[in-house]
């Protein structure tokens, strides 16, 4: 009983950062699947000169370890920019995880066959057009297992924002288990949460498959 | 967990060397201008902006009871956040606490990210050249303790003389027994042990072994508790510095204000009472 008690009040306290691990993971799934996309279409079909910058890009940030651009972007830029813990490290992920996203989409991007843009080309459709149109749907469900698998890495990369002061569903179990002397007990509970986490989000990503497959 | 503390000050270290080469002075963009009201205050002072901003914002981390904790409801308890709270009374300003990993601590206040920092933390001369401390709040305190049926009564560190003694190796504590008593005579040298760690020590103690042990105050009762042990003597005299509030390097005025108040707390029984609330020895 008294066990049950403890897992409740632990449970109650470490589920208030639950949200705050949500809208992390969410902040920075969505500004990196803005920046992977713009990234991999010009990284296929831009100039050589985007191309370039866009591989450079996407090999530097993919070096450095998340943590340091979390800490570069809370303690050195947000000199100049007024950012709160919250943003500087959602953004940061996000800024990330734009690295992979992009090379997740070109690879997508490339796997559509290339007589699908030249036949797109052929009936009288820009460059652009056909991009919008043809390939980029086809690119976008063939993304989407290795997105999927993305999307569960930045929720656990969410973790890092504590680094800077944000409370998310890790800190508060720490916060616990310095209090109540029961890392079992708290690290369990955050475990049973990431585990919630990640099997809705591969639910979800499962069913968008399934919904947009081809039907060839 | 362990690698990861090791990681994160070489990383900050990296990044603010970085950061330095641009030369540029750590702004702080939150703090709004002083206002008008208080024209005594230098304009640009920290203690200035402090109270413009009506808000003194600390930075703990809050995974160190009974120091600093976070009670089931979410609201920060222990011996530091209620000496900050004392403090920010009698400053005038509210207090606004952040937690934050200790070891982002020293790197968000060089950054001007808080205006100070109560975590339970000693003034090392490594800490000392990033940051200014204020005068310690609470001197960290040692204790000798003895197996559960000892006869040995103790009035003074020196009642240690000649007795089988455990300590922790390179060690505050250890120091202490080598220069006051082993160079003085008091001691043999084979009468002291050294012990990789202190529970250990603890264990030859309750096994006969030794007849005394003399190590941190805190931990010190918590063994005493756990193992039957009976605490003889606490002390200040054997051990080294205190706990401080860290503030920013060259913050004069905000240090000079800290101290006055620290000093009158102490004076007036205000940390005596939270030390006796929180169970501190």
């Amino acid at each position: 009983m008294e066990l049950l008690q403890n897992l409740l009040t632990t449970f109650n306290f470490i589920v208030q950062g639950l949200w705050v691990t949500i809208s992390v993971t969410a902040v920075a799934l969505t500004v990196g699947l803005a920046i992977g996309l713009v990234m991999a279409v010009a990284r296929v079909y831009g100039h050589p000169a985007l191309q370039m910058a866009v591989s450079a890009y996407s090999v530097v940030v993919r070096a450095v370890p998340v943590i340091v651009i979390i800490f570069i972007l809370f303690f050195v830029i947000s000199r100049y920019v007024n950012l709160s813990p919250f943003w500087a490290g959602a953004l940061a992920l996000g800024f990330a995880s734009g690295a992979y996203q992009t090379e997740i989409f070109r690879g997508a991007l490339q796997a559509v066959q290339p007589g699908q843009m030249i036949a797109a080309r052929a009936i009288g459709m820009s460059r652009l057009q056909a991009i919008q149109s043809i390939v980029l749907p086809q690119a976008l469900r063939l993304a989407l297992p290795a997105w999927g698998n993305e999307a569960t890495l930045v929720l656990k990369d969410s973790t890092l924002v504590f680094a800077v002061g944000v409370p998310e569903i890790l800190r508060r179990a720490q916060q616990v288990s310095a209090r109540t002397f029961e890392p079992f007990l708290a690290f369990g509970v955050a475990l049973l949460l990431y585990l919630a986490l990640t099997l809705i989000t591969t639910q979800a990503l499962q069913w968008l498959e399934r919904r947009y497959r081809l039907q060839v | 967990m362990k690698k990861q503390m090791l990681v994160i000050p070489a990383l900050i270290a990296v990044i603010l060397a970085i950061s330095a080469c641009g030369g540029t002075p750590a702004a702080q963009p939150t703090q709004p201008p002083a206002q008008p009201t208080q024209p005594a205050a230098p304009a640009e002072g920290k203690l200035a902006q402090i109270r413009a901003a009506g808000k003194l914002i600390v930075g703990t981390s809050a995974d160190y009871p009974p120091y600093e904790s976070i009670d089931a409801n979410g609201n920060f308890v222990g011996f530091d956040m209620d000496l900050i709270r004392a403090i920010g009374e009698k400053l005038g300003v509210e207090v606004e606490i952040r937690d934050m990993p200790f070891d982002s601590l020293i790197a968000s206040l060089q950054e001007g990210k808080i205006d100070a920092v109560i975590a339970a933390m000693q003034a090392t001369a490594e800490r000392d050249e990033k940051v200014d401390f204020t005068i310690p709040y609470r001197m960290t305190k040692d204790a000798f303790i003895g197996a559960g049926n000892t006869t040995i009564i103790m009035t003074k560190p020196e009642d240690a003389a000649g007795l089988t003694i455990g300590v922790q190796t390179g060690t505050v504590q250890e120091g202490w027994i080598q220069k006051n008593l082993v160079a003085k005579g008091l001691t043999p040298a084979d009468k002291v042990f050294s012990y990789e760690r202190a529970d250990q020590a603890a264990l030859d103690l309750a096994s006969g072994r030794l007849q005394l042990v003399l190590m941190d105050a805190e931990p010190a009762l918590e063994l005493a508790k756990q193992n039957g042990l009976k605490v003889l003597l606490v002390t200040e005299t054997t051990a080294e510095g205190g706990k401080s509030i860290a503030i920013p390097e060259g913050a004069s005025d905000l240090k000079a204000e800290l101290d006055r108040i620290i000093q009158g707390l102490i004076d007036d029984g205000t940390v005596k009472a939270l030390e006796e609330k929180h169970g501190l020895p």
